[in-house]
This record gives structure tokens, sequence and C-alpha cells, in this order.
């Protein structure tokens, strides 16, 4: 019977940490890229081969979408592993959450219930959440070391004015806005596609689901590409003095 | 609100466990790729500036050796012009002069064998005049050698002869 479950199911306990089924994906996503990465380093040269040539090639782009909104080179390389990284993860868990196995091979979970082994991280919002609190908090870092502690304060509380006063605390409750809209729109995309994939396929279980599971790849990528690229936004916004943004 | 986390599935361990993932993968791919893979691209930037860098300054130096050369060979064109103009005109003088040289010897020559060939008229007309002498000297011998009557004779004779032939 088809099973529906807004959270991740545990799987085992590690110590007092539960393991569950998302984040048991997101670790296969961990390896599999810090297994991608250090291969890749060992095989870096200054005349590249074919894998370095496609590195260098997203890469390469990237920082060339990152100097449109940052304005600079330097600043877009050194921004570049936060944006990447949470590009990369995102779009790896994403795509990973749509392999076969995925969601229908089984195991007995803590409970002693029969639930999925593996799930898509972005399913679960503890996965979106950590995400969106990570970036949110390195958001405000970055900001604090590019225009000092009392300049980003002064974004926040902002005692010029009554007006000033107001939008300051609008850009505080903005950010706490930011920690939900970012972790709820990626939650509910991908876990919207799970649960229409998992109807298609209880349905229909032939070529129906095709057409839908290409939509989820699309989705896997835009939504990986969204969160990276508001995460620049953000960095880029946070990063000029409170004054240079008018 | 604590309600609310349980019925989304929110629960610290698990945020933390997911934060943790995020910060391994985001110290590999930074010890791993973006470090090594910027420097690569700095290095091969650099490296790519420099070699156009060169490239320039060698077609610099090119154009001022081709210009270096130009004027070089300009100068060699006129230095080669200078010393055949010369040459020609030492030639000219040289050429006057043996010219004047072999005059001078010619006419040297020619006296030299005007010389000679006067010693030898004089010589001879000393040999012709001591053979004339000698020839009239064995003619007189003859003449007082013969009778006066038959000389007579004889010129009376080739007189005659003489005077039949004209006639």
């Amino acid at each position: 019977m088809l099973q529906i479950s807004l959270r991740a199911e545990q799987i085992f306990h590690i110590g007092s940490f539960p393991v569950t089924n998302a984040v048991l994906l997101s670790g296969v996503a961990l390896v599999l890229l810090a297994v991608l990465a250090i291969t890749l380093r060992s095989k870096l040269a200054f005349v590249p081969n074919a894998g370095q040539n496609i590195m260098e090639l997203v890469v390469g782009g990237a920082l060339t979408l990152m100097d449109s909104v940052l304005g600079n080179r330097k600043s877009s390389e050194k921004y570049l592993p936060l944006v990447f990284t949470v590009f990369l993860f995102v779009l790896c868990s994403n795509w990973l959450g749509l392999l076969p196995g995925v969601g229908s091979i089984v195991v007995k979970g803590v409970g002693g219930e029969v639930v999925p082994l593996l799930r898509s991280p972005a399913s679960d919002l503890n996965f979106t959440l950590a995400l969106a609190l990570i970036v949110v908090t390195f958001v405000n870092i970055f900001g604090i070391a590019a225009v000092g502690l009392k300049s980003r304060l002064s974004v926040f509380f902002n005692f010029k004015g009554p007006i000033d006063f107001f939008v300051g605390i609008l850009e505080l409750i903005s950010e706490f806005a930011k920690i939900i809209s970012f972790s709820f729109r990626l939650f509910g995309n991908v876990f919207a596609g799970e649960v229409l994939l998992a109807i298609m396929a209880f349905l229909v279980p032939y070529l129906v689901p095709l057409p839908f599971m290409f939509l989820e790849i699309f989705v896997g990528f835009i939504q990986a590409f969204i969160f990276g690229m508001l995460t620049l936004v953000f960095v880029a916004m946070a990063v000029v003095t409170h004054g240079d943004e008018h | 609100m604590q309600q609310l986390f349980d019925q989304l599935g929110i629960d610290w361990h698990l945020l933390l466990s997911q934060a943790v993932n995020f910060f391994i993968l985001l110290v590999v791919l930074r010890v791993f790729i973006y470090k090594p893979l910027l420097k690569l691209l700095h290095d091969r930037r650099a490296r790519i500036e420099e070699g156009l860098m060169k490239a320039d300054e060698a077609d610099k130096r090119l154009a001022e050796v081709d210009i270096i050369g130009k004027g070089k060979i300009k100068d060699a064109e006129s230095q080669a012009l200078n010393i055949l103009k010369k040459t020609e005109v030492d030639a000219r003088k040289l050429e006057a002069e043996m010219f004047a040289e072999a005059k001078r010897k010619g006419a040297e020559e020619f006296k030299n064998l005007e010389a000679i060939l006067h010693a030898r008229e004089q010589a001879a007309h000393l040999a012709i005049e001591k053979e004339a002498a000698l020839l009239i000297k064995r003619a007189i011998v003859r003449t007082v050698e013969l009778s006066p009557e038959k000389i007579d004779d004889a010129l009376i004779e080739k007189s005659v002869k003489e005077m039949k032939h004209i006639v």
C-alpha cells in the first residue's frame, strides 16, 4: 500500500543520534561528491584532460555567473565555495533521490514498521532547514567580515528615524523569512515531486511516470540553481555597506 | 511550537547531522577542488598573459630588427655604390697611367730600336765601305796588272755597244 510521510523515517540510531533514510542518502551524496573531488584532484594537471576540462568549464561558468552578480572576480572566488557547494549538494541530493531503488527498497525501521531505506534528502525539512540556517548564518558572517559588525547591525537596528527603524525591523524579520522561504521552497518542490512520482508509479507503473521523471530531473536542477542563486544574491547584498545599496 | 516541529519532523539531531554533512562536503570540496583548481586557473592565466606579452615584445623586437636590417642594407648598398664608383675612378686613373706608361715605354723602345737600327746601319755602311775599299783595292790591283791598250780597247768596245743600244 502506498505510504506518504512528511517526516523522514528512522532506520537506526548512532548513540542518541537517529539516522533517517534522508540522512542516509545525504551521506551517500556526500561520499559520492567527496570521492569525485578526491579523484579529480589527483588528476589535476596544467594541461587538462576531458574530466578536468568539464570541471573547469562548470566552475568557470559558475564564476562568470557570480561575476555578473558580485561585480568582480576576486569576490566571486571568495564566495564560490559556499555558493557552489550548496548548489552541488542540493543537485546531487535531488538527482540521487530519483534513482531506482530510492523509496522502493524497504527495511524495518526503528519502530518495527517497514520503511524505505533511502529518501530524497530535500524531501525532509531537516535537510532544507539546515542548509537555510547555514546559508543565512554564512551570509551574515560574510556581511560582518566585509562591512564590519556595526555597519551590519545597523541594517537591522537603525535609530536614525522612525522609518529607518521600521525598515530595520523589516530587514530583521526578512532574515527569518529567508530561512523559512529557503527551506520550504526546496522541501515543497522536492516533496511534491516525490509524492507525484509515487502516485504515478502506484497508479500506472509503466511508461506514464517517465515524463514526470524527466520533469523531476529538471525540477531538481532548477531548485538547486535557485538555492545557489539566492545564496549568491543574499551574499552580494550583505557584503555591500548599507549606504551602497541605494 | 514543539508540536509543529514534531508534525514537520524537525529534530535538532537531524538538523545537526545534515549541517555536519554539509560542512564536511564544504571542507572536502574547498581542499580538493576549489583551492587547487583556482590556483591552477590563475597560474594558467598568468602563463598565457606572460606568453602574449612575450609574443608582443618579440613582434616589437622583430619590427625593430627589420628596421635596423633595412637601414643596414641601405647603408651597405650605398657603401657598395661608393666603392664601385671609387673603383671605377681608380680604374680609369690606373688605365690612364698604364696607357701613359705604355706610351712612354713604347717611345723608349722605339728610340732604342731606332738607335739599334742606326747602329746597324752604321755598321753596314762601315762594312760596305770596307768591302768597297777592298773591291776598289782589288780592282786597282787588277787594273794595274792589265795593259793599257787592252783597257782602252775594252772601254771603246763597251762604249760602242752602249751607243748601239741607245740608238
